[in-house]
């Protein structure tokens, strides 16, 4: 939170992002939020204005759903991929379910298995049942690859249920299960071994050391980038919500567990504001201003450590190079509601 | 040295009181008498008391808040209130754990003042007469009897001794419970007001 004063001249956080794009030693930049606040657009219009002030900014998205193709109107896949009309920018999709399957799997047909696939698969079951390993070892993945791109910036947008951050714990978990099965190997090691035959193959051609080395190295990447990502000059977590119940308190939640885990977040978007032009008569709108104005107060009131940014509700669909420029000048520059 | 035979019948006493009043009932006593000393434990216990109490204000105060209209004052006061709450359960475990190890030493004690004496003295003075029964006026088997099982032949045994006073004792504490009753029962009786309506109660 510290990094919240220092920038602070003055004694109200302004209401921008000028705060992430001025702090160049940010590496890490996360942007979540309930499903539908507009996390996607927020993380596309935040890279576009990074893009303009550092080398190479990459945007990574974790979300199954992908929306990254949809924003740009443009596919993207598995490894990074400049995006038409930046020099600088680029981004990737990447599924956090996929890649343990695809790991497995690939290593058993590169040494061409064959027979007692029960063991195998036991072996599998074994490494899949430790909780949250898939997203690690996606995360893992991702950052292997990022590390070797040499990107300046990378921006996550995340999934929207929240667990995104569960991995911070994996190392812990991993520890404890890698004991176990160290302990199991080491008590049944002789048998294993007389059915394995020598230096303890498995039988589809995995080995019990490797597997155990490649955890192990697993989660020396794991518990490196958590001390990255509880860097506060390296990292930093953008919550988005809109100014309804339910986003708010899941945003009161998420910066909640985020100090937990000591991840620095010091930037609300507070998304869909509603500005009904004056004189306008629509019920709704000016029932619906009141209500957002509401929450805005208490935002206002509760988060007076973060800049508070508020983005208005288009009337059109933010998708598409253009439409993505012009939204993401509200970010540095705060919306004037017309009056 | 207090003679062997008011030591045995002390014992006896004690272990039939315990056994009367319950061994829990016993600790309770003790601990809450342990708390007031000033010990480092009864301030940590006074201290987690008090959190107790302001847990419990915050908690009442986030009851009465609503977190539709006032968002931020119930925000603030649910972070205060998760703070709280981890703070206690810490102290908690810590108290509890002393707890623990209280009873445990307690219990301990216990065994060894009471049952290790009623098993070790026995078989310690097996052989010793406690007293010795007028000559003659006994015939032979309860003199054997008496004697039960290696004191010599006329002299009443330890064995027997702590046999005699765990039946008086037994039989005293049984008088004075129902006794005891018997008296409270009866004003209880006096106080109550007889109720019309009784076939509520007829299975109690």
């Amino acid at each position: 939170m510290s990094t919240a004063v220092i920038n602070a001249d003055d004694d109200a956080m302004e209401p921008t992002l000028q705060s992430i794009l001025d702090q160049r030693s940010l590496r890490w930049i996360f942007v979540g939020g309930k499903g539908g606040v507009g996390k996607t657009t927020t993380s596309c219009s935040l890279a576009i204005q990074l893009a303009k002030v550092r080398r190479s900014v990459l945007l990574i998205s974790t979300d199954p759903a992908h929306n990254l193709s949809d924003a740009f109107s443009q596919k993207f896949g598995k490894d990074a991929r400049k995006v038409d009309g930046f020099e600088n920018l680029s981004a990737m999709e990447i599924d956090p379910n996929g890649s343990m399957q695809d790991l497995l799997a690939g290593q058993a047909e590169g040494d061409g298995a064959e027979g007692m696939a029960g063991m195998g698969g036991m072996m599998q079951d074994l490494a899949l049942s430790i909780p949250g390993i898939d997203e690690a070892m996606s995360f893992a993945e991702v950052l292997k690859q990022v590390k070797s791109l040499s990107y300046e910036t990378i921006i996550f947008d995340t999934a929207p249920t929240g667990h995104t951050l569960r991995f911070l714990q994996f190392p812990s978990v991993l520890e404890k299960a890698l004991k176990k099965i160290s302990q199991l190997s080491s008590q049944f090691g002789g048998v294993l071994n007389g059915l394995l035959g020598a230096n303890g193959a498995l039988p589809n051609g995995q080995n019990l050391g490797e597997m155990m080395e490649k955890l192990e190295a697993l989660r020396a990447t794991i518990s490196e980038v958590n001390q990255q990502f509880k860097d506060e000059r390296l990292t930093t977590f953008v919550c988005v919500c809109i100014p309804e119940f339910l986003s708010l308190y899941e945003t009161e939640r998420m910066i909640q567990e985020l100090a937990n885990y000591q991840i620095d977040t010091h930037c609300i978007v507070v998304n869909q504001l509603l500005f009904p032009k004056p004189g306008s008569d629509c019920e709704q709108c000016t029932a619906r201003r009141r209500m957002q104005r509401k929450y805005l107060d208490q935002i206002e009131e509760l988060y007076d450590e973060f800049n508070v940014v508020k983005m208005p509700l288009l009337v059109e669909e933010v998708r598409g190079k253009e439409k993505l420029e012009k939204f993401s000048e509200m970010l540095v520059k705060p919306f004037v509601p017309p009056s | 040295m207090p003679s062997l035979l008011l030591i045995i019948f002390v014992t006896e006493l004690v272990v039939q009181l315990v056994n009367t009043f319950g061994a829990t009932t016993i600790n309770d006593l003790l601990w809450r008498i342990y708390l007031t000393l000033p010990t480092p434990l009864s301030l940590e216990f006074a201290q987690q008391r008090k959190k107790q109490k302001e847990y419990l204000a915050v908690r009442h105060d986030l009851k009465a808040t609503s977190s539709q209209d006032e968002f931020a004052k119930w925000a603030k006061l649910r972070r205060q209130h998760d703070k709280l709450l981890e703070e206690l359960e810490k102290k908690k475990a810590s108290v509890e754990a002393a707890r623990t190890k209280f009873d445990r030493t307690l219990t301990t004690t216990r065994m060894v003042s009471t049952r290790g004496v009623q098993w070790f003295l026995p078989f310690w003075y097996s052989k010793e007469p406690m007293f010795w029964l007028p000559y003659g006026w006994f015939p032979y088997y309860v003199e054997w009897f008496a004697s039960f099982p290696r004191a010599p032949m006329g002299s009443v045994s330890i064995v027997v001794w702590q046999w005699a006073c765990t039946a008086v004792i037994a039989l005293m504490i049984e008088a004075a419970t129902a006794g005891l009753t018997f008296v409270a029962t009866k004003q209880s009786q006096k106080v109550k007001q007889p109720v019309p309506a009784r076939s509520e109660k007829k299975d109690s």
